[in-house]
């Protein structure tokens, strides 16, 4: 496999995954702020804090209003890190991948690409933006589904999945993270009379909760559900079922060189967190350096599997 | 007849379908029926249905313009363009007749050059040939074949004859198209396909793939072969990525190859260097290896002519096969035929006037404005003069540059190409149309059932061409002896 290939697939997966990602953190936001009153700290600017985009944010918007914000990360093709450029650059990937995947790959992502383009407008209206995020969502998952069914899974099915599940943990992450500080001590009274919805909304922004009350058989409470998200081992999106993924991919590839034991070292990381014990300052403290972590097993991934000088 | 044939126009040129308003040709009786059966709109969702399905495969082609390079799609008219499979296969015939004798005729240039020593053709032609590259003089390809993929464009005079109008032996393009409008063609006609007993085409890929396999350099093994593309902004990229993913090849750009002091050619793959066997190259001779060919070549890749010469890899089609791809040449094509052959050609070629011939150019520069003017060495239907069409002025720049360069100029009478019915706003219309089949050869040689038909979209032009407003039909040669 040529490594030029191997780098647009690792990309592909991972645009992807953030496409969703953001699709269905917009989703849940929406609901969530359904359900709270009005005049809860919990507001748009939350999801701007997530992708550490604030700056950017306010440079193009003065007000953090749902308008703004749902435009700013869904649709602006000059913020990089929009739901529409995402998908932008994972078709951009996948078409000049096209000879290593089913065609019915590219199809989709084309397709929802094309439903992305032509419905630019209508994420201002809330009814039209239920919509539009359930197409991106579905199509996300017709493009698992195809892959896992109609694709050998090998080493391009592995970069794929590799990509997919750097990104996936990254993100998960940074869900935890913003999660986190509702626990913060300083929350006011009224924000802890919701803290319940707000511990299912992330569960269900990492499409977590009936597999959480599967497991946990009782109700949801933030420790547990950290501890569910960063631990468990069968959960697709927690970080500890992501290294776990991203360890058999690698093990499965050529030159892994040093790689398999550092991923065991990360896991092992993961696995000695306990955050019933941790305090908010020191949970924030572990998960940056999670998210450190990932960056540097990103850098090892390129230097390892995508950049070939000549004469090598 | 209903509506949509309404002042349909017969007269124009020989109609492929039609022979007149409300008569069909014997071809397209089933096919006329059919869409009488349909109902104006019914017509037009198929159009959308087409068009949609474009837009979702992602059939589309790069333009180039001030605002960045667009992906257009690709323009199709639902109508499909059928020809009977008798006439089919004597084209068959004849196509890979040529094609036989042009690869006879490339292997003797680069070597005895037998054909000119005999004074069949003066050796000025070859020798100011820009396709002629001397560094390919006493290679010897595979199965003495250098120009393994060929598309020959076949347009139909008045006469109803078939006329080769130009072999295409660099890098032809168009195989995909033609293999993804017979996709669309069965999505928006599925009634109709299972009705008519039409010749499949999707059975390409495996021959491009066994003639490819047929020209490796060594027969034990496996063999690794590579589509080697210009890249993402070439304007056939997606036939390039189209054509490795059907043959299961890698899709390569010059970066990803290397030719090591072994003077092997490998690819950079995540397992290291890897050898590659065969590479079917989508890049021009000019910028395929910059030690050899143009010094500033960023596609290319540096010793691959070494590789080639020291017979480690396989390319296809062979350095310099190009030298057949001259207009010029193609004038001599018939006599190929008879001299390498000993055959009568079965496809006649369109009469041309040459002008590096002294009476030819006489004759020539005296009707400028009823002839068609072609450079000897352009494609892409560039730089011609159509007489009939031109003003006056372009007539008087082209008279110029001929004489200027005599050698790099042909002229041919100007046919009346022929017409296929095409749906322009919701009617039928005549609408002129040429024709590429798509020819292989290696071991073996393989004729596509049809090829790609060219049509142009706007009325009363010529041009073919989808970078200036071509579009393209399925082709259907259907078997009429059952009926």
């Amino acid at each position: 496999m040529l490594s030029r290939s191997a780098e647009r697939l690792y990309w592909l997966a991972r645009y992807l995954e953030r496409t969703e990602n953001i699709a269905r953190m917009v989703s849940v936001h929406m609901n969530l702020l359904m359900d709270l009153p009005k005049g809860v700290e919990m507001g748009w600017r939350q999801l701007i804090l997530i992708n550490t985009s604030e700056q950017e944010f306010y440079e193009k918007n003065n007000v953090a209003n749902e308008r703004n914000i749902t435009r700013f990360l869904l649709v602006d093709a000059s913020y990089s890190g929009s739901l529409f450029s995402s998908l932008s650059a994972a078709r951009e990937n996948i078409r000049t991948s096209r000879e290593l995947l089913p065609d019915e790959a590219w199809e989709q992502v084309n397709e929802m690409y094309l439903y992305v383009k032509s419905n630019l407008e209508t994420v201002a209206n809330r009814r039209h933006r239920v919509i539009f995020l359930n197409e991106i969502l579905k199509g996300c998952q017709r493009f698992t589904g195809l892959l896992s069914g109609y694709m050998s899974h090998n080493h391009p099915y592995r970069f794929i999945l590799l990509g997919r599940n750097i990104e996936r943990a990254d993100m998960t992450s940074r869900i935890l993270d913003l999660a986190s500080l509702l626990l913060s001590e300083s929350r006011s009274d009224e924000m802890r009379q919701y803290e319940t919805i707000l511990w299912m909304n992330v569960l269900k922004a990492l499409n977590a909760l009936l597999m959480y009350r599967q497991q946990m058989r009782s109700r949801v409470e933030g420790d547990d559900v950290l501890n569910f998200m960063l631990l468990d081992t069968s959960l697709p999106r927690s970080v500890s079922c992501c290294i776990s993924e991203i360890s058999y991919c690698i093990s499965r590839l050529p030159n892994n060189d040093k790689l398999p034991l550092k991923l065991n070292e990360l896991q092992a990381y993961v696995q000695a967190i306990d955050t019933r014990q941790t305090t908010q300052k020191q949970l924030r403290g572990i998960l940056d350096s999670l998210q450190n972590k990932l960056g540097e097993l990103h850098g090892q991934i390129v230097e390892n599997w995508f950049l070939q000088e000549a004469g090598d | 007849m209903k509506s949509i044939w309404k002042n349909y126009k017969t007269d124009i040129a020989y109609d492929e379908l039609m022979y007149s308003e409300c008569q069909s040709r014997p071809v397209s009786h089933i096919l006329c029926q059919y869409l009488n059966s349909l109902k104006k709109e019914d017509i037009d969702k198929r159009k959308i249905a087409a068009e949609l399905a474009i837009m979702e495969m992602g059939i589309s082609f790069t333009v180039y313009s001030d605002e960045g390079n667009i992906d257009r799609a690709w323009p199709f008219d639902i109508i499909p363009r059928i020809i009977d499979a008798r006439e089919w296969r004597i084209i068959d015939k004849g196509l890979k007749q040529r094609l036989t004798a042009l690869n006879c005729f490339i292997s003797d240039v680069y070597g005895e050059q037998a054909f000119i020593k005999e004074g069949k053709m003066p050796g000025d032609i070859i020798n100011s040939s820009k396709n002629f590259r001397k560094e390919c003089i006493g290679m010897k390809p595979r199965h003495n074949v250098w120009a393994n993929i060929c598309g020959t464009d076949l347009v139909r005079d008045r006469d109803s004859i078939m006329y080769v109008l130009e072999d295409n032996l660099r890098v032809p393009s168009g195989v995909s198209y033609m293999l993804e409008n017979r996709v669309i063609t069965k999505r928006v006609f599925p009634e109709l396909l299972q009705d008519i007993d039409i010749l499949p085409i999707d059975d390409y890929p495996t021959h491009l793939h066994d003639m490819l396999s047929s020209i490796a350099p060594h027969q034990n093994g496996k063999i690794t072969c590579a589509v080697l593309t210009p890249g993402i902004y070439n304007s056939a990229y997606f036939e390039h990525a189209y054509l490795a993913q059907q043959i299961g090849a890698q899709l390569v750009e010059g970066k990803d190859l290397v030719v090591n002091d072994d003077d092997c050619v490998y690819m950079r793959t995540i397992e290291g260097l890897d050898k590659v066997d065969v590479i079917y190259r989508r890049i021009d001779d000019d910028f395929l290896d910059p030690e050899v060919f143009r010094k500033d070549s960023t596609l290319g890749v540096r010793g691959l002519m070494r590789a080639w010469k020291a017979g480690n890899v396989a390319l296809a089609n062979a350095p310099g096969a190009g030298v057949a791809d001259d207009k010029v040449v193609y004038a001599y094509v018939p006599e190929m035929i008879r001299y390498y052959l000993n055959e009568e050609p079965i496809l006649p070629n369109v009469p041309t006037f040459l002008c590096s011939k002294k009476d030819d150019l006489d004759y020539v520069l005296a009707h400028l404005a009823e002839l068609v003017v072609k450079p000897a060495n352009e494609s892409g239907g560039y730089g011609m003069l159509v007489g009939p069409h031109a003003t006056a002025k372009e007539v008087e720049t082209f008279r110029a540059l001929i004489q200027k360069d005599p050698r790099n100029y042909i002229a041919q009478p100007t046919l009346a190409i022929s017409t296929a019915p095409t749906l322009c706003k919701g009617r039928l219309e005549p609408r002129h149309i040429d024709l590429r089949p798509f020819i292989l050869q290696g071991e073996n040689t393989f004729v596509t059932s049809g090829g790609l038909t060219r049509v142009a979209l706007r009325k009363g032009s010529l041009v073919v061409n989808s970078s200036q407003g071509g579009g393209s039909k399925d082709t259907w040669i259907i078997n009429m002896e059952d009926r």
